[in-house]
């Protein structure tokens, strides 16, 4: 017996370090995990292209330091490249149409943008896109007031030619000067398809600048491949943000071409609130685009997508506009309470229409959404 | 020594007779349970499931049609028709034969035809099935069996004829894919089924003309039986095999000592990465003015960058690129091999559902899908090219600023130059993913997890 005390006593002297060590790891785990409890973590998530990024930059820009001129010229790249690719889809697109079309003759490119065409869309296809200066401005100005690449662009529902294509046709000129830095705006039309998971953490400072919760926002990328990753950030989510283009009920997918955007995103939303992690998490819906949505209402009509075919326009104008609005609204109210078990029905649900490229819509929006949030946690605390 | 061969062959318990389909179904699921290998989609894993199915049920048929187990009472589902006719043929020697010739078939597409498989592997067994269920439906109809499960020998003839019809189509199809020389047992196993269905329907003929001519001599019974029963396991052993649906998990044992490398068709097919690792590629100084399609060709770069992209849930992309670049080491005319990996990569990454599927266009996953040459040398450039912008737009800026980037600078020994240094401090040097500890890539070797206990060690190392 005594042999095996003193062995015991030999032991624990070798090892006094290392318990030592040992409990000053428990000790910091400790601190972290309960640092990290007053941490709530937000979701955005939403179909391709819906505009979780642009949310995601916009809270960046708004409660964290901003962007310097260094990380303002990162995205130059980005700009570039966003405007070869629209340029060089227009051009295979005018040509496809060209060649399918029943009235080609509108999508033939005149016989002098032909070459430059063609140049273009070389240059569209190569890995590295070289600098835009401003001869090559010039040429896709040119190929870009083209009225065959015109006739094409009206009909960009049927490509995939992204929304910020237009934005940055028309500041051409600004974004090809030598000493260009990208404003705020531009930064925010940049797009660029997110892949995996990016985080940050903020604190929205209140008026009277008392610091307010602190939030930990997690951006993920939308198309179907992405999705299988979303598994892994379901665990312990206050709010889940979900972000819908309500704008894109004409329009098919970049993963897909075959499936309606707005079906996709109806199908997504149902599948993410009948997960069972999220049977205490709030749900905040972005219908988002409106500004786009205002235009298109008014050219291409609801009843398009399936899931709206029941629509029927009652005037024109803003009360049309505001109309739909209310319809694809009700809509979205209709599937979250079909969607949502019994005993989930007390968990927070609210819409917002928001437009992601709106500073101070975001803002607005952003501060609507911590005060629920934390109406709901002090709530949940049985304190109000 | 009559009464102990009656005595054996009068066992009570059915699974004890057939050993072989218990190692056949062990064999197919222990990749899965041991190496815990995410199970693969589609017919790759159905159908050598469907085989170990058919292979049970045609043991027990003939089980039971030769009265092997004596059950007191005459139940309904005692049947000759239904063992020997269903599930002996459609649903057991028919099955097995079918299964081969849907692999046969593919196999034919994909090396001879260099495309995919036009008609999907669940729409073409069926299909090929059916002229079983129509015998089946025809005999269920006339009912020509008697009380001990025989039939005449008008009857025999077209059914020894339709058995020999698929083993003459599975000929058929071999003698198409006998030129190409594959890398894995695929024709070995090919050829081992023809010989074994053959021989196993001559033994049969044999045996039911024996016992037809010597009738109600036991020891014939009995002998004929057992001779059925063995050249009925050996048939299973020999018919069940993965190598032509899942060639990289056929080669794993079933030794667990054996540790394989599954992650790499590129080591199963010997291509060894020190080949071309040039004197040019090691000298790229790594810096991030670099475009990042000549960085990602060094190799102690790319496994950095890979790290990188795994911890933000985004690795598949660099793997893929890293596949392609093994496939473009080959040589042109190499076209087996050529396929082999690109049906590999397309299966993984490129498939939608695929356990890595790759964040790419319609239109260029439908341009590879439906290629008319798997052994093109741009197969998959549009769809490099795509991911290659994507991780270039997307990570590439996120790399230079984490610690992945400053552990892979220590690790070469170069000092950081005034760039980089700024690049670090400059904006967010926050991670871009802190708490998520999950691998993107499912044939992960034990990534370890506790990965905050580690960095606090060596917080406390430190202090």
């Amino acid at each position: 017996m005594g042999q095996l005390c003193s062995r015991h006593q030999y032991y624990k002297n070798e090892d006094s370090e290392e318990n030592a060590q040992a409990a000053e790891i428990e000790r910091r785990i400790e601190q972290e995990t309960k640092a990290e409890k007053h941490i709530q973590k937000l979701l955005l998530l939403g179909a391709g292209e819906s505009g979780k990024s642009t949310i995601f930059k916009q809270i960046k820009l708004l409660f964290q330091t901003g962007f310097d001129e260094a990380e303002l010229r990162s995205y130059i790249p980005v700009i570039h490249a966003n405007v070869y690719q629209t340029i060089k889809l227009l051009h295979d697109g005018s040509k496809e149409m060209a060649q399918n079309e029943s009235d080609s003759s509108k999508y033939v490119l005149s016989t002098e943008n032909k070459e430059i065409g063609d140049k273009l869309s070389e240059i569209g296809s190569r890995l590295n896109y070289p600098c835009l200066t401003k001869e090559i401005a010039l040429e896709i100005e040119t190929l870009w007031n083209d009225s065959a690449i015109q006739e094409t662009y009206a009909r960009a529902n049927e490509l995939q030619v992204p929304h910020s294509g237009y934005y940055f046709m028309e500041n051409l000129h600004r974004i090809a000067d030598a000493n260009y830095v990208p404003t705020k705006e531009d930064v925010l039309y940049a797009r660029v398809r997110t892949t995996g998971v990016v985080e940050i953490q903020f604190s929205p400072v209140g008026e009277n600048k008392k610091s307010g919760e602190v939030y930990k926002l997690f951006d993920v990328g939308g198309q179907r491949n992405e999705r299988r990753k979303w598994i892994h950030l379901f665990e312990g989510v206050t709010a889940v943000i979900f972000c819908a283009a309500i704008s894109d009920y004409d329009q098919m997918l970049y993963e897909d071409e075959k499936k309606n955007r707005m079906m996709e995103a109806k199908e997504l939303f149902e599948w993410v609130l009948k997960q069972s992690c999220f049977e205490k998490t709030s749900f905040l819906l972005f219908l988002n685009k409106f500004d786009l949505f205002e235009k298109k209402i008014l050219k291409v009509p609801l009843n398009v997508c399936d899931w709206f075919k029941d629509y029927q326009s009652v005037s024109t104008g803003k009360q049309e506009i505001e109309h739909a609005y209310e319809f694809v609204k009700k809509k979205f109210e209709e599937l979250y309470y079909q969607s949502t078990a019994p005993d989930c029905v007390d968990r927070l649900f609210k819409i917002y229409r928001t437009t992601a490229l709106d500073q101070k819509l975001v803002n607005k929006t952003f501060k609507l959404v911590d005060e629920t949030l934390r109406r709901r946690t002090l709530f949940e605390a049985g304190l109000l | 020594m009559r009464g102990g061969w009656r005595m054996c062959l009068r066992l009570r318990c059915p699974f004890c007779i057939c050993p072989c389909s218990h190692f056949a179904f062990a064999r197919a699921t222990f990749p899965f349970l041991v190496y815990k290998v995410p199970r693969p989609q589609g017919s790759a894993f159905w159908i050598p499931m469907i085989q170990v199915f058919a292979s049970f049920n045609l043991l027990v048929a003939i089980m039971m049609s030769v009265n092997l187990i004596k059950i007191r009472k005459r139940h309904w589902w005692q049947s000759c028709y239904l063992w020997a006719v269903w599930i002996g043929g459609p649903l057991g020697f028919g099955l097995l034969l079918s299964c081969r010739i849907v692999q046969a078939f593919q196999l034919y597409f994909i090396f001879v035809k260099k495309r995919l498989p036009p008609i999907r592997s669940f729409i073409f067994l069926p299909l090929i099935l059916l002229p079983w269920i129509a015998g089946s439906v025809f005999v269920h109809v006339e009912k020509p069996l008697n009380y001990r499960c025989e039939v005449s020998a008008w009857w025999i003839i077209p059914a020894v004829s339709l058995h020999l019809f698929y083993v003459a189509l599975l000929v058929g199809f071999m003698r198409a894919i006998q030129h190409v020389e594959f890398k894995f047992h695929e024709l070995k196993d090919l050829w081992q089924g023809i010989l074994f269905s053959t021989s196993s329907v001559g033994v049969w003929v044999a045996a039911y003309i024996l016992n037809k001519i010597h009738e109600n001599v036991e020891w014939i019974e009995i002998a004929s039986r057992f001779v059925l029963l063995l050249m009925a396991n050996i048939f299973i052993q020999v018919f069940f095999s993965m190598s032509s649906s899942q060639p990289l998990l056929s080669q794993m044992s079933l030794r667990r000592k054996q540790h394989p490398e599954i992650g790499s068709m590129g080591k199963a097919l010997g291509i060894s990465d020190s080949e071309i690792q040039s004197q040019w590629e090691q000298s790229i100084v790594i810096d991030s003015n670099e475009p990042l399609d000549k960085l990602l060709l060094n190799k102690k770069f790319r496994s950095s960058f890979m790290a990188f992209a795994d911890s933000c849930l985004a690795g598949e992309s660099v793997r893929f690129y890293s596949e392609v670049h093994e496939l473009d080491k080959l040589p042109f005319d190499d076209s087996v091999r050529r396929i082999y990996i690109a049906r590999h990569i397309i299966e993984n990454y490129i498939v939608a559902g695929a356990a890595m599927e790759v964040n790419i266009s319609h239109r260029n996953r439908q341009e590879i899908l439906t290629t008319s040459n798997l052994a093109h040398p741009d197969l998959f450039k549009t769809a490099v090219k795509e991911v290659l912008q994507l991780m270039e737009m997307n990570l590439a800026k996120d790399y230079w600023s984490s610690v992945f980037y400053t552990k892979f600078k220590e690790e070469s020994g170069t000092n950081m130059n005034g760039h980089d240094l700024e690049l670090l401090t400059s904006w967010n040097a926050s991670p871009r993913l802190s708490s998520v500890h999950a691998a993107d890539d499912p044939f992960h070797k034990g990534k370890d997890i506790f990965q905050r206990e580690i960095q606090l060690l060596d917080d406390i190392s430190n202090d």
